[in-house]
């Protein structure tokens, strides 16, 4: 065999963003890098929301002055996306929970699809809810 | 794995040019006998002519009327291979089949020279025949069972390999012979480039081996010596589909597209056969694949419409002068070439051939090597079981 | 026949380099030519010194795998008019260390591959419905992993976590487990119900997208997730 001792070691190096090189790359490694931006994104929502509920604490005004942000036309975006993340990072979620049970593993793809759609449609269903309401 | 006694061989240094199932025979037999070995090839091991045939681990009968001498050595090796690698075969048997009253008329010579080679023979009727391989084209008339089997042509060699490589042998692929040095007309190792970091260097040797099979003429003339090697190619097909189980081959003397190695879940379909001067040029002629389509559909008729998976061309190294028309008339057989016989020392060429006896031409060529050593070493590669393949990256 | 000229913008590395290039080539290529062709025309007519693994020109050995325009394929079965670019970019596997050019070292795969214990031979499913010939035990087939490393490259688990088993091996572990001539299947999926083993794959499934030859070890990893779970869940019913 070559001679390994020309290299350092036989075992692979460590790509830590391998999963976001997504050249040359299908439809199951982008849902699972969506999956978990989204998943990071969640968190990062859920520390700014648990703040956001310590305002409570700090009595009424505090609490006034961050509903009258919230209702400013610049968070309605932000909104959007939050809701396009919790119903994407949801529906994968079952759609990995399928397939890790061994249901649907041949049509993954398919069921990527299908929740695609229905994260759209839940999406524009949710976002007229923003304006409107 | 140097026992104590043999201590002496192993200061003497074999170096074999050539990587293919010849160069991996030889490195084991020899490693065996206590030999220091070191292995080039100018590429991945098994890259030249051995990696790319159709796998069949061969019975023999093919050449029971024409070539004896080849058959009978098949079959020989084909019985050793089971016993020292088991585990590395579809051990289905095959099938000659006759398809049309010539191939029938061809079946007395048949019977009678497989009988005389050792090959175990059963007649079959039509129907029997069906029975064993339903996807036959109906119009068979009979068959005949032979121990053929399949094998995946690079992981065998590379059993060999893996077995030398624990026993001492060192391997050295994307290693290239740019030259052989010489003291005189002494061939005292070669110089060598080492693809993978750009370096040049000299590795010495007590014997240099010419393994190089199709190459071996290239190899041989950096010595000032000739050795009668006809590269031969032949075109093959792989398509999608396991059409069937067993070896399929036509009952008539050898002619083109007349075998058919199922493999996993491909069916390999082979071959034709002219010749050529250099053996890294090799064509793939479009009139070839269509040809393999239709003979192969001519034994099972679904093989017409396979989707192709591979086609390509490898060059068989065939003994024999340069006149040969399309190859088809040269021997199979092998033969090793000692060059102190022209008056060049060091120096041992093997060629010829098929991937079912290169243990046997490895056995020749040792015990030419040990004798040139002028060592007492016998052969034991009719014995040892092989380490499996993955032992050579471990 | 058509010809066409193609750029092959190929990826390469010497030991001792400090750093990777890329050299671009023009071949003339035909409706059947294939990256490897392509390849082997270089190595002959331009530069002797590119190095690549290949041998049996088929897809049945697997040392041809690569990244062609960044998807891990089999340059042997890979068409180069088919790709449709005027520039094709050749570049090795992922995630295994480089010897030169488009040759890895695989064997930190065959380290861990080889404790899965596959037999070569498996029994054939192929044409159940027709007889074996007298003296033959069964009709069998070589199993159709072909070690090939592309599942390897393509894995996003296997790019960050250098201790995953990976899916060739578990692929191998599950054939065993379906099959096991002899092997032991109990300590197999003990191996693999660890962290490392077949809990660690996210199911991007790219591994069952670049195999080349129908082994879908993204279907055996949640088959041995499945046969794992029934057996801890027949466990907990058994002593409740």
């Amino acid at each position: 065999m070559l001679d390994t001792t020309r290299f350092n070691t036989r075992r692979r190096q460590r790509r830590p963003g391998a999963w976001l090189h997504l050249k040359g790359r299908h439809v199951g490694a982008w849902a699972f890098a969506l999956n978990r931006l989204a998943g990071l994104g969640l968190v990062l929502y859920l520390i700014l929301h648990l703040f956001v509920l310590s305002l409570l604490a700090k009595g009424p005004r505090a609490w006034d002055d961050f509903v009258a942000l919230a209702k400013s036309p610049l968070i309605l975006p932000l909104d959007v996306i939050l809701l396009a993340g919790i119903l994407y990072h949801g529906l994968n979620g079952v759609r990995i929970a399928l397939i890790g049970v061994g249901i649907g593993v041949r049509q993954h793809k398919t069921m990527f699809w299908t929740l695609m759609v229905i994260v759209a449609v839940l999406l524009a269903v949710g976002t007229w809810g923003f304006i409107t309401v | 794995m140097v026992k104590e006694g043999e201590i002496i061989m192993a200061n003497y240094h074999v170096v074999i040019i050539g990587g293919g199932g010849t160069g991996a025979a030889l490195a084991h037999d020899l490693a065996l006998r206590g030999v220091r070995v070191t292995v080039v090839e100018r590429g991945e091991v098994t890259s030249g002519t051995t990696g790319r045939h159709h796998g069949l681990l061969h019975s023999g009968a093919r050449y029971a009327v024409k070539d004896q001498e080849s058959a009978k050595e098949c079959i020989q090796e084909n019985m050793i291979l089971r016993k020292i690698a088991p585990g590395s075969f579809e051990l289905n048997d095959g099938l000659f089949v006759a398809i049309t009253e010539e191939d029938l008329a061809y079946y007395d010579d048949f019977m009678e020279g497989c009988a005389v080679c050792g090959i175990p023979t059963r007649t079959l009727t039509r129907e029997e025949a069906l029975r064993l391989e339903p996807n036959l084209n109906p119009e068979v008339k009979l068959a005949v069972q032979v121990p053929d089997g399949t094998m995946d042509a690079m992981r065998l060699v590379l059993r060999f390999f893996a077995t030398a490589k624990h026993n001492g042998a060192v391997i050295k692929p994307f290693t290239e012979v740019i030259s052989l040095n010489m003291e005189g007309k002494t061939v005292t190792g070669v110089h060598v480039r080492d693809h993978t970091t750009g370096k040049e260097y000299d590795i010495g040797a007590d014997i240099v081996v010419n393994a190089a099979g199709p190459w071996a003429e290239k190899i041989a003339r950096m010595a000032g010596v000739d050795v009668p090697v006809q590269p031969s190619p032949g075109v093959l097909v792989a398509v999608w589909g396991r059409y069937n189980n067993m070896v399929i081959n036509r009952l008539h003397r050898s002619g083109d597209g007349d075998i058919i190695v199922p493999q996993r879940e491909l069916s390999i379909i082979g071959t034709s056969s002219w010749v050529v001067d250099d053996p890294d040029q090799l064509e793939v002629p479009e009139e070839h694949i269509q040809l393999m389509y239709e003979k192969g559909a001519e034994m099972i008729p679904a093989i017409k419409h396979a989707k192709m998976r591979a086609a390509w061309s490898a060059a068989r190294p065939l003994i024999g002068s340069r006149g040969a028309t399309t190859g088809r008339e040269l021997s199979r057989t092998f033969k090793c070439f000692d060059h102190a016989d022209e008056g060049v020392e060091g120096f041992v060429t093997i060629t010829g051939g098929k991937a079912t006896t290169a243990r046997a031409m490895a056995e020749t060529t040792a015990d030419v090597v040990v004798r040139k050593l002028g060592l007492d070493a016998p052969c034991r590669t009719r014995e040892v079981v092989l380490l499996p393949h993955t032992a050579y990256y471990t | 026949m058509t010809e066409k000229n193609v750029q092959f913008k190929v990826f390469r590395y010497k030991q001792g380099d400090t750093a990777p290039h890329y050299d671009t080539f023009t071949v003339t290529v035909n409706e059947r030519t294939t990256v490897l062709d392509a390849l082997e025309a270089i190595r002959r007519d331009q530069d002797g010194t590119l190095t690549f693994r290949h041998s049996c020109h088929h897809a049945s050995c697997g040392t041809c795998g690569m990244r062609v325009n960044g998807k891990e394929v089999l340059a042997c079965v890979t068409n180069v008019m088919e790709l449709g670019t005027p520039e094709v970019v050749v570049e090795p596997l992922q995630n295994a260390p480089i010897i030169s050019d488009l040759v890895v070292d695989m064997g930190g795969f065959y380290e861990t591959f080889s404790q899965a214990h596959l037999p070569l031979i498996r029994e054939s499913e192929y044409l159940p419905e027709s007889d074996v010939a007298e003296g033959v035990p069964f009709h069998m087939r070589l199993e159709s992993c072909l070690e090939c490393g592309l599942c390897l490259s393509a894995c996003p688990v296997v790019g960050t976590d250098p201790e995953y088993l990976g899916p060739a091996t578990l692929a191998a572990v599950w054939r065993v487990v379906q099959e096991p001539r002899g092997e032991d299947p109990e300590a197999l999926l003990a191996w693999v119900d660890s962290e490392q083993g077949c809990w660690r794959c996210h199911a991007a499934m790219e591994c069952t997208e670049v195999c080349p030859s129908n082994v879908d070890p993204g279907g055996a990893i949640m088959a041995l997730r499945g046969e794992l779970t029934r057996r801890k869940i027949g466990h907990l019913l058994g002593q409740g």
